[in-house]
């Protein structure tokens, strides 16, 4: 198990966010776990990141307690990509990437030789190579997202993390960057955990699905049978036509728009 | 053969204590007005003054020749301007004291920053500190600092004659039982007046006047309604501004017709320098006063 | 592209080379050069080992212009770093050395003890240490209720507290009419006139252990730019670093200012500059605001003593004059 999570409860003030929730992930599996906002999705990423602690429960990561691991140590087992950033960083894309260095830096935090090939094959894995001196600002979002994986990637982490990564993409940059994903999971054999609002993406690309809903889970397995219709339209709280993607063996949600509804009034074929 | 024993150790000792005696000649130890020990030459011929009070009093006792450096306001006399500058009181140029190989500098407690006179000592330069808090203090530093520059005479005569002075005014002053109230201004915006521990608050008794703003308070602040609540017989301003500034503040008061001094056209301008300096001006500065607070004797 | 040799530390050591050299040559022509004329013979003289050198000469550079030049360095080099650290630990480019009260409570601090009549070493020195010490202390409790780390709070608690401290200083001002006021004036605008050499070498000595744990901290600085949780999970000690930032960077501060006074601006205007013409890796930076800002320190102590026929300009005057062209003119370039 890379992932173990058992029984944890997180609280904001009196406010449970997460409710007693526990579920695993495998190694190497390509993680997803999508929910209606407000659900706790990013909650329960920073809870395994070890960004929050959560006041109940347990989380293991390898076999061993998430307290135990030492920072450094902790940051070379997980990698964590953000999808907000702050506007005024002022690095350029390969001083970022060789940020992802850090854990394996000495005492003086200077880089050797080794550190940055490591950084220059992250900048050729992820396709960034051509923007290495430019600022980070001044980059488009899709290229931005792909420095960040560059730098999780100059971690050298068993896990890593994304929050929300194609939220604010354009076609094109979505599904390069879930490619970008596929391929971390399956030439390096490196587990993908990641926080999704897009049904679809999720279906297509994830090994396991784990629906959230209000702090708790809901449904956790193969993509098909989570997503699936009653369930979707009881958590989202929406009309929705689920069936087969042309694509292969797996659902293909669809939003339904009012003026749609009554016309169609399909329900799911199995 | 005993007796010749000792006799021979008590002449060594006593040729010891000559020799050391004459190899301290030409350095003595005093005790400075702060209770600091100094020790300095007996002669010293290359002093530097670290203020123009100071300049002023040894100018007055003559031994200005002895005199290699002062600090910038050291304006009295006026042979006094061409002395090599040391920098301001308030700020002491460390580096042009030392260059002129100082073997006595006298400095003043109240102004002459402290860390300064620490550092010319750790340089090995003896600093003599006085502290001339009032009349009579000064006279005592006039003594003091006559004897350190073997000018005891001249220092005895001058205080002597200060004395003279003082008496006269403060004798005609006690004849007349009426004490005019005086307002003495030092500061223009804010108004600022004199408290009991000033000089000029001890010149005005001795004159025989009635300091209104007598009090605790160093250099009290007033409005301008409370100067004419106080109603002064007589109104001093002391500025060390031009005419054209006095001039203006005399209209400035001169509209407030029920004041005694206005109404007696008893207002008055008066040198500065010969109120706020500790020198022998101040009996000058009290003559004056004297003249202007009682001009029927 | 990118050649695989570790480019910064050649950079860090270049530009640390050339600064040491700049330092260098400027300590020689403060050393040189004072209100009582041009010694660069005697300087001279002292480097190549003669043994004929005028011992009051000797004196003068020794004892008054070479601790007054070491604490215009350690100065200028403890309010640039401080600026620096500030700047990354607040996220706020206006913030300077003294933002959090420490200008504040040290005057006040100074001020009760020029007042209280005690001489400038150990007296003021310690009461304005203990001055900023308790502004601190206020600072932290207040801000404490929230996260301290929570940048915002730290901010305005020490706006607050250094425009509180403005009002008793104004107010202690304009109550002091004697000599004393000058004692006090002179510290407000900062005075390098006051150490002897002792107090310079105790200075160094507590200066640079400071020095040195922000320079091992410049790379957390670095990644404390992506956010404080992002640090944390790249394996940066956020609450720790973030801390130890706090406290060294005020102690020195403070024990800086307890030695000189309040000199301004040049705790703005280093870290800018420098970050604009060397680029953001506080690993470059750290070295170079200490070695940069005491360069100019030394610098604009030299005009402010050789520029006025008498007495000598405020620095801070000097400081302000000459950095906000230069940093203007910087800035303009940098658009382009």
């Amino acid at each position: 198990m890379a992932v173990d999570i058992k029984n944890i409860s997180y609280y904001y003030g009196d406010n449970p966010v997460l409710k007693n929730l526990s579920f695993s992930v495998r190694e190497g599996d390509f993680f997803i776990i999508i929910g209606p906002n407000g659900s706790g999705k990013t909650t329960l990423m920073n809870a395994v990141s070890g960004i929050l602690n959560c006041q109940e429960g347990r989380v293991k990561i390898f076999g061993r307690s998430l307290q135990s691991y030492n920072r450094k140590d902790l940051a070379k087992t997980i990698a964590f990509v953000p999808q907000m950033f702050p506007d005024d960083f002022p690095f350029s894309v390969t001083e970022m990437v060789l940020m992802g260095r850090s854990p394996h830096l000495g005492i003086f935090g200077l880089e050797k030789e080794e550190d940055i090939k490591l950084a220059k094959q992250a900048m050729h894995f992820t396709e960034v190579k051509h923007l290495a001196y430019r600022k980070l600002n001044q980059l488009s979002g899709g290229e931005r997202q792909r420095v960040f994986i560059a730098r999780a990637i100059c971690q050298e982490p068993q896990v890593i993390l994304l929050d929300e990564p194609t939220a604010s993409l354009d076609l094109a940059h979505q599904v390069k960057t879930m490619d970008l994903m596929d391929r971390l999971k399956r030439e390096k054999g490196i587990t993908i955990i990641m926080v999704s609002h897009d049904l679809n993406l999720a279906a297509m690309y994830g090994d396991r699905l784990l629906l959230l809903n209000r702090g708790q889970a809901v449904s956790l397995g193969l993509p098909q049978e989570v997503l699936t219709l009653h369930r979707l339209e009881a958590t989202y709280g929406c009309r929705l036509l689920v069936d087969e993607s042309p694509l292969g063996k797996f659902p293909r949600i669809t939003l339904v728009p009012q003026k749609h509804d009554k016309r169609l009034g399909v329900r799911d074929k199995g | 053969m005993h007796k010749i024993v000792i006799f021979l150790k008590v002449i060594v000792i006593f040729l010891m204590f000559i020799l050391l005696t004459s190899l301290s000649v030409g350095a003595r130890q005093v005790a400075d007005q702060l209770g600091r020990k100094v020790i300095l030459s007996d002669d010293p011929q290359r002093v530097v003054s670290l203020a123009p009070s100071i300049t002023e009093i040894i100018f007055a006792l003559g031994q200005e020749h002895r005199l290699k450096g002062a600090t910038r306001f050291s304006d009295f006399p006026p042979e006094a301007i061409s002395l090599p500058k040391v920098g301001s009181y308030v700020q002491l140029d460390l580096e042009k004291i030392v260059v002129l190989k100082p073997d006595l500098c006298i400095a003043i407690k109240d102004g002459n920053p402290r860390q300064t006179v620490v550092r010319l000592e750790s340089l090995e330069f003896p600093v003599y500190v006085v502290d001339p808090r009032n009349l009579e203090a000064v006279m005592e530093t006039i003594l003091e600092i006559g004897d350190l520059l073997k000018a005891t005479e001249n220092a005895e005569d001058l205080v002597s004659n200060m004395r003279l002075r003082i008496n006269r005014v403060r004798s005609a002053a006690e004849k007349i039982s009426h004490r005019p109230d005086v307002f003495f201004q030092i500061g223009i915006s804010p108004i600022v007046s004199v408290g009991t521990n000033t000089f000029i608050h001890e010149l005005i008794v001795l004159a025989g006047g009635n300091n209104l703003t007598e009090g605790p308070i160093q250099y009290p602040r007033f409005s301008r309604e409370q100067v004419l609540s106080l109603a002064p017989d007589v109104f001093i301003i002391t500025s060390m501004a031009r005419g054209e500034v006095f001039k203006r503040v005399k209209i400035e008061w001169s509209r407030w017709s029920e004041m005694p001094a206005i109404k007696n056209r008893r207002i008055f301008l008066v040198d500065s320098n010969l109120f706020d300096r500790p020198t022998p001006r101040l009996v000058d500065g009290l003559e004056v006063l004297g003249r202007l607070i009682h001009p029927e004797l | 592209m990118i050649s695989d040799k570790p480019f910064l530390l050649k950079r860090l050591f270049a530009v640390s080379f050339l600064l040491i050299l700049l330092l260098i040559v400027t300590i020689l022509l403060g050393i040189s050069i004072g209100s009582t004329g041009n010694e660069f013979k005697t300087i001279f003289q002292l480097l190549s080992g003669e043994r004929a050198v005028d011992p009051m000469r000797e004196a003068i550079i020794r004892e008054i212009r070479f601790p007054r030049v070491i604490l215009a360095a350690l100065v200028g080099a403890t309010l640039s770093l401080g600026g620096l650290v500030f700047q990354v630990l607040l996220r706020n480019p206006l913030a300077e050395p003294y933002i959090l009260g420490i200008s504040g409570g040290s005057a006040v601090g100074a001020i009760i003890g020029i007042l209280m009549g005690l001489s400038r070493f150990p007296g003021v020195g310690f009461t304005a240490f203990a001055g900023s010490a308790a502004t601190l202390l206020l600072i932290v409790l207040m801000s404490s209720g929230q996260s301290i780390l929570k940048k915002d709070s730290l901010l305005l608690s020490g706006v607050m507290i250094n425009a509180f401290c403005s009002a008793i200083i104004m107010f202690l001002v304009s109550m002091t009419q004697d000599a004393r006021l000058h004692n006090i004036i002179f510290w407000l605008m900062g005075d390098l006139s006051m150490s002897d050499i002792r107090q310079v070498v105790i200075l160094a000595a507590t200066l640079l252990p400071c020095f040195l744990i922000l320079f091992l901290l410049s790379h957390s600085m670095n990644l404390l730019l992506m956010g404080k949780e992002m640090a944390q999970t790249m394996g940066v000690n956020t609450r720790l670093v973030t801390m130890t930032l706090l406290v060294v960077t005020s102690f020195m501060v403070s024990a800086t200012v307890s030695h000189c006074g309040l000199l301004g601006f040049v705790g703005l205007v280093i870290p800018h500059g420098l970050r604009l013409v060397l680029g953001p890796d506080h690993r470059v930076l750290v070295p170079s605001c200490v070695l940069g800002g005491g360069t100019y320190m030394i610098l604009c102590d030299l005009l402010a003593r050789v520029l006025p026929e008498h007495g000598e300009i405020p620095v801070g005057v000097i400081t302000a004059m000459i950095g906000a062209p230069i940093f203007i003119f910087l800035l303009k370039r940098s658009r382009q």
